[in-house]
């Protein structure tokens, strides 16, 4: 007989939340280039403003208003709309992680529901601006940022439709209570970005 | 399962038991060998790679898909290289009609997209994907599905643009493509189109390598390796993981841009409605330095190993080395703007840029001084690899110290945009990188064959790359102090500029026939090199404790790390890993700081899917050139393929798990091999 | 018979200047003749020697640490040198580095005070101002001024007196161009959208020799320039020669080859003042004659290459914008002959 020393795994567990996941290194990385992206974009709105004497520009038939300031309504519901619908998320998140089946279900498929409307929200923003994307740069980089956070909003309702199917047909597993969690993150980074470019397409040519 | 018995199967937070530590047991040694022999033929049978032609499109293992990477990027490579022999062949004299302008116009644009794209980037992360869980005592990587759909979408871009531009359709406004040339009223056609696509396909597939390596480099190290004995070759591909992911947006987006003024009339760079013909230079070019970074830093990276095992000492300046990397990548981003002295930017800011692009020259002396401290008095073993890597010294530092030369804004604006430029930017690439991948080549290429490069045909491999690299681009010095420009088809008689034209042509054919030499002798060493064994250099990282090629699980046990160098500094006793499973694929994450074990993570096996992805996404921006209503189709698609993945079974074709019917669970080792109760 | 000599005294002149230019020559950065060029020569140089020295000193570094070759493979390897050892090393790396850092600082230093007299007073410079478009592949130059009647523009050749400070202000016609005359400054680009201003000065009369140095697409390779420098009274007849309108076609010839020119699809993008002609989009052939070179200076402005110019310029200059002309052999003669009287 000899010894041989030894490290013994075989207690570990095969999912955890947090760090410990890769899976949560993989989501906060992929975050983390869109991230960079939409500072990028944001940067490249800013640069396109030098280029005009006034920002928006002036639109050629419009009488009532010089200043052609995007409308409030639609981002600003939109933006309620996200807000709030972080509560049901923040729910979700932390009933996932205590195991709490019934309450994961209610959350994202109120989730769910949020995401579509603010889909719609986002199709009546399109619709609600004054200049097209083939008018002029400042159009070009207005709905460029409204779509690539509009794709974000896509993706992340089919990510919450397919785990909310999943956790009604298929087992609440600790490995789709980590998915769960991490679509939560992604939520809170979808609203997250939203807030900084509601303020930015829609306050900052207010403040002159 | 029930709720029940999901609370019941894993701890949750608060209560998770401690990291397990290490244990002595009592082991008959007779006893050991039969369940180590049942257990290899179970891993063997787990891990077992699938077969025939479905076998390649769905092959998840690492170094399969870094094999794949590595035979791509070089023929591409070749590609490059051809085009580079066409393009001398037609400098070689002035009024030359070799090739009409048109034709050079698309062969260098060819040429610098090929080099830069499809083979630089690529093969410095299939370096990563293969080595990095080898050296840190994995069994794979993190993600290995989103590896085999990375590999994918940069076939399919190498792909898109050779077909573009055999059929005479290339793009022509250089690799960087700068508007408005590039943009719809000078380009016409479906040229840039090609181009600024294939950008979407590389740089997806370079961010979904970032995300691999990081993530396996953090996770899944070996017990015991903690951050600070982190292999230099796993720190550089780490740093260079993060630049990516910082940088490769700005691509995107500068691609992306261009492409919707050229398809739907979008106005970023439209300056008669408030585009910005500069803008395009800032998107690009923030990516762009940072990107040569991106080739540069993992040569750094084999450079270290390389000459520690032929020095056969440790490395000088460990923790100096790893914040030259880690400063150059921060630095690097500071620098773009040393692209655009020329351009109207005001001078004051420009300056910043030149003190920033001076300034990473620091780093890089750091790591040279720490090199030639590595290897000064020791006695030496000058073998192939550590030949390429003294190969870097001499010409990398020419490239530096033109790169800071090309800093200074005043001097720049002499020497920018001329052949003094191709001159400094081949030298730092070819001498910072590639020279460094060939040695790479010689050190690894026993471990991932079994066999021996020869060594006689390694030395003429090097010499000839030597000499013929050091023709071609010295006298480009020269030509661009004296006046002439880049991109340019031909020059007059008159200039004068035709007699050291003519000896770059002739080194170049020199530097391929060295590269010649080196496919001879791949080829030669697969069929009759000298076996290898495990460990032929007697070097000290982990790759080299495991069989050549390695088995398909990497290590039978995971190994636990005592030191920096493991292999030399392992003890009689090292601990090894046990109990994760032999019928499903498993490997163990560790914390990120100390490598402390936490899980026993499921590594899922081969998958359709990442293929099928690649498809959809080839759709989106294959057919996305031709109308944009691609891009939803497309995007319809992938999300098809990404609800199947989703609901997939994640050990597709694990048969253990199809014979027995249900997912097999984890062994647990033999009682013999577990702890004595107290 | 005039024309053979004038053709042949271009040709040598070209030739002459041209030949020398890897010794010197007009088309070299390292051969400078104005404030601009000689500064950053300097640059050069400082850096290039302080350069090569660094090199070697590491070169020898590496090669001496090479002396203890012993071919072993399998030697034991050394994971704790000496202490001793490793200090003195260390002394020796930081030193490295810190000299390093001195020397980059010295470079940053020489390198911000070039920079800073390129531009210094440019706002104050009076001398003469010039306007340079940049087109597929050609320079259009333009030399405003005060009173309209002296407002000229001209292709491919600009005239500067020696010894006067000329401020250029390069302006983006079509796609980005460079403007660059290595014997006099550096580059500045030439961007849609925006202007760029630079100022260079001769102090040698003579021809300097520029070239693009943007990649502007198909002909980038053969849009070169010239710039003549000299003696102030000289400068002054060449500019007052340039100004007004074209010399009227005195031979029947000449007259039979305007009247070529006035009906052909010439008139649609090159302008003669004095005639109907005024498109601007090609060069303005006013006082062609009086260009030393045509084709963006390179092709020497002989008889014979105007009329293959004119019969077919896709086939030295494949792509650019002038179609080829099917010219009958009396029409394009005449058409050459009035060209070549417009002096």
């Amino acid at each position: 007989m000899s010894t041989q020393a030894i490290i013994d795994v075989s207690k570990l567990p095969h999912h955890e939340f947090d760090t410990y996941d890769p899976v949560w290194w993989g989501n906060n990385l992929l975050l983390a280039i869109e991230t960079s992206m939409f500072g990028i974009l944001i940067a490249t709105y800013f640069y396109l403003r030098q280029n005009f004497p006034e920002w928006p520009p002036p639109v050629a038939q419009l009488t009532a208003t010089l200043k052609p300031l995007p409308q409030l309504g639609y981002g600003t519901a939109n933006t309620i709309l996200l807000l709030v619908s972080c509560i049901p998320m923040v729910l979700t998140d932390i009933s996932a992680r205590r195991g709490n089946r019934g309450v994961s279900q209610i959350g994202l498929v109120i989730g769910v529901l949020c995401g579509v409307g603010a889909c719609v929200l986002r199709g009546f923003e399109f619709s609600a601006m004054y200049f097209r994307w083939d008018s002029n740069a400042y159009g070009s980089v207005v709905w460029f940022m409204l779509g690539m956070h509009m794709m974000h909003l896509c993706i992340l309702t089919t990510e919450a439709v397919l785990l909310a199917v999943w956790i009604f047909t298929r087992e609440y597993d600790m490995k789709h209570r980590v998915d769960i969690v991490t679509v939560a993150i992604y939520w809170y980074w979808v609203t997250a970005i939203w807030l900084l470019l509601y303020a930015i397409i829609y306050f900052t040519p207010r403040l002159g | 399962m029930s709720q029940k018995e999901a609370q019941n199967e894993e701890p949750r937070n608060e209560g998770r038991p401690r990291a397990p530590l290490v244990e002595r047991i009592d082991v008959d040694r007779e006893e050991l060998a039969d369940v180590m022999k049942r257990e290899k033929e179970e891993l063997e049978r787990t891990w077992a790679r699938p077969t025939g032609i479905i076998g390649w499109f769905i092959d998840t293992d690492h170094k399969a898909i870094a094999k794949r990477y590595i035979i791509t990027a070089f023929i591409f490579f070749v590609f490059g290289g051809i085009e580079a022999a066409l393009m001398r062949i037609q400098l070689m004299r002035p009024d030359n009609h070799f090739l009409t302008p048109d034709q050079y116009n698309q062969i260098f644009t060819v040429h610098g997209t090929t080099m830069m794209f499809l083979f630089a980037v690529p093969i410095m992360t299939a370096m990563g994907i293969y080595l990095v869980p080898l050296m840190i005592g994995a069994r794979d990587v993190a993600f290995p599905r989103l590896n085999l759909y990375g590999y994918f979408v940069y076939l399919i871009g190498g792909i898109l643009l050779y077909t573009g531009f055999v059929l005479n359709t290339g793009p022509d406004a250089g690799w960087f493509a700068y508007v408005p040339l590039s943009g719809p009223g000078f380009s016409p056609g479906k040229r840039v189109d090609i181009w600024a696509q294939m950008i979407t396909f590389t740089e997806l597939s370079g961010l979904a390598g970032a995300v691999v390596v990081i993530g396996t480099a953090f996770k899944m190290r070996a017990p015991g390796m903690s951050l600070n004995r982190l292999p230099l070759f796993v720190w550089a591909q780490v740093v260079t993981s993060f630049m990516i992911i910082f940088a490769m947006p700005s691509v995107m987006l500068a691609s992306g841009f261009l492409a919707s003024d050229r398809l739907i009339d979008t106005h970023f760079f439209n300056p008669a409605e408030g585009g910005d013909a500069i803008l395009y230079q800032h998107l690009f070019w923030f990516f762009g330095h940072p990107e040569v970074y991106i080739i540069f830093i993992p040569a750094l990276g084999f450079i270290s190993p390389i000459i520690v095992t032929f020095a056969r000492r440790k490395i000088f300046g460990y923790v100096p080395l790893v914040l030259s990397l880690i400063s150059t990548a921060f630095i690097g981003f500071g620098l773009w703007v040393h692209h655009m002295f020329a351009t109207p930017i005001p001078q004051m800011g420009q300056s910043l840029f030149t003190a920033a692009s001076m300034m990473i020259a620091i780093p890089s002396g750091v790591q040279i001084f720490c090199w030639i401290a590595t290897l000064w008095g020791s006695k030496l073993n000058i073998k192939t690899p550590l030949l390429f890597v003294l190969g870097f010294f001499a010409i990398f530092i020419i490239g530096g110290l033109t790169g800071v030369m090309l800093a200074s804004v005043p001097l720049d604006l002499q020497i920018h945009d001329t052949f003094f430029v191709v001159a400094h930017l081949h030298y730092v690439l070819i001498g910072g990188s590639v020279f460094p991948l060939f040695g790479a080549f010689y050190y690894w290429f026993p471990k991932w064959t079994g066999r021996m490069l020869s060594e006689s045909a390694g030395r003429l491999n090097f010499w000839l790359m030597f000499i013929g690299f050091n023709l071609v681009f010295f006298p480009m010095h020269q030509l661009g102090l004296n006046g002439m420009p880049r991109r340019v088809y031909t020059y007059l008689p008159e200039t004068g500029w035709g007699t050291l034209n003519l000896v770059a042509s002739i080194g170049a054919f020199i530097l391929a026939s060295g590269v010649l030499v080196f496919i001879i002798n791949v080829f030669w060493a697969r069929a009759a090199g000298a076996v290898a064994g495990d460990n032929p250099w007697a070097a000290d990282s982990l790759e080299w404790a495991t069989t050549s090629p390695p088995p398909n699980y990497n290590f039978h046990n995971l190994p636990v790390v005592q030191g920096r160098y493991p292999i030399w500094q392992a003890t009689a006793d090292a601990p090894v890993v046990r109990g994760l499973s032999t019928t499903s694929r498993e490997t163990l994450v560790t914390s990120v700081l100390d490598a402390q074990p936490e899980l026993c993570f499921d590594i899922p096996g081969p998958s359709i899917w990442p293929f099928l992805l690649s498809l959809a996404t080839a759709v989106m921006f294959v057919a996305g050139i031709f109308t944009p209503w691609a891009i939803l189709t497309g995007a319809i698609l992938g999300g098809i393929v990404l609800t199947c993945w989703f609901f997939g079974d994640p050990n597709y074709k694990n048969k253990t798990a199809r014979e027995t019917g249900k997912r097999s669970q984890p062994v647990r080792p033999a009682p013999e091999l577990r702890p004595k109760e107290v | 018979m005039i024309d053979m000599r004038n053709t042949t005294l271009k040709m040598c002149t070209l030739a002459f200047v041209l030949c020398c230019s890897s010794c010197g020559g007009i088309h070299n950065a390292l051969n400078p003749s104005g404030p601009q060029a000689h500064n950053l020569s300097r640059l050069w140089w400082l850096m290039f020697i302080v350069c090569s020295a660094v090199f070697v000193i590491v070169m020898i570094a590496v090669f001496l640490s090479l002396r203890n070759r012993t071919g072993d493979s399998q030697a034991t390897p050394q994971i704790e040198p000496p202490r001793e050892q490793e200090r003195k090393r260390s002394n020796v790396v930081v030193t490295a580095v810190t000299i390093t850092v001195v020397i980059l600082f010295v470079f940053l230093i020489a390198s911000f005070s070039a920079g800073r007299s390129m531009t210094a007073g440019l706002e104050h410079k009076n001398g003469l101002t010039v306007e340079i478009t940049g087109h597929q592949w050609w320079w259009e130059v333009r030399y405003p001024d005060a009173s309209a009647n002296n407002i000229f523009t001209t292709a491919n050749e600009i005239h500067i007196p020696i010894g006067v400070p000329v401020t250029f202000s390069l302006k983006g016609g079509d796609v980005i161009h460079s403007f660059w005359v290595p014997n006099l400054a550096g580059k500045k680009d030439l961007i849609p959208g925006k202007i760029n201003t630079m100022w260079l000065q001769a102090d040698k009369p003579g021809v300097y020799r520029g070239q693009c140095a943007e990649y502007c697409g198909l002909q980038h390779a053969r849009m070169a320039l010239w710039i003549v420098a000299e003696p102030q009274e000289q400068f002054n007849a060449w500019r007052q020669s340039q100004t007004g309108t074209s010399i009227p076609p005195s031979s029947d010839s000449q007259k039979r080859g305007q009247q070529v020119f006035l009906t052909s699809t010439c008139v649609m993008c090159h302008a003669i003042n004095g005639t109907p002609a005024g498109s601007n989009i090609g060069p303005n052939l006013t006082h062609v004659a009086s260009r030393n070179m045509i084709a963006a200076a390179t092709l020497v402005n002989t008889r014979e290459h105007l009329a293959q110019w004119i019969r077919d310029s896709q086939t030295f200059k494949p792509g650019n914008k002038m179609p080829q002309n099917n010219l009958s052999d009396a029409d394009l003669n005449s058409l050459v002959d009035y060209l070549q009287s417009l002096k």
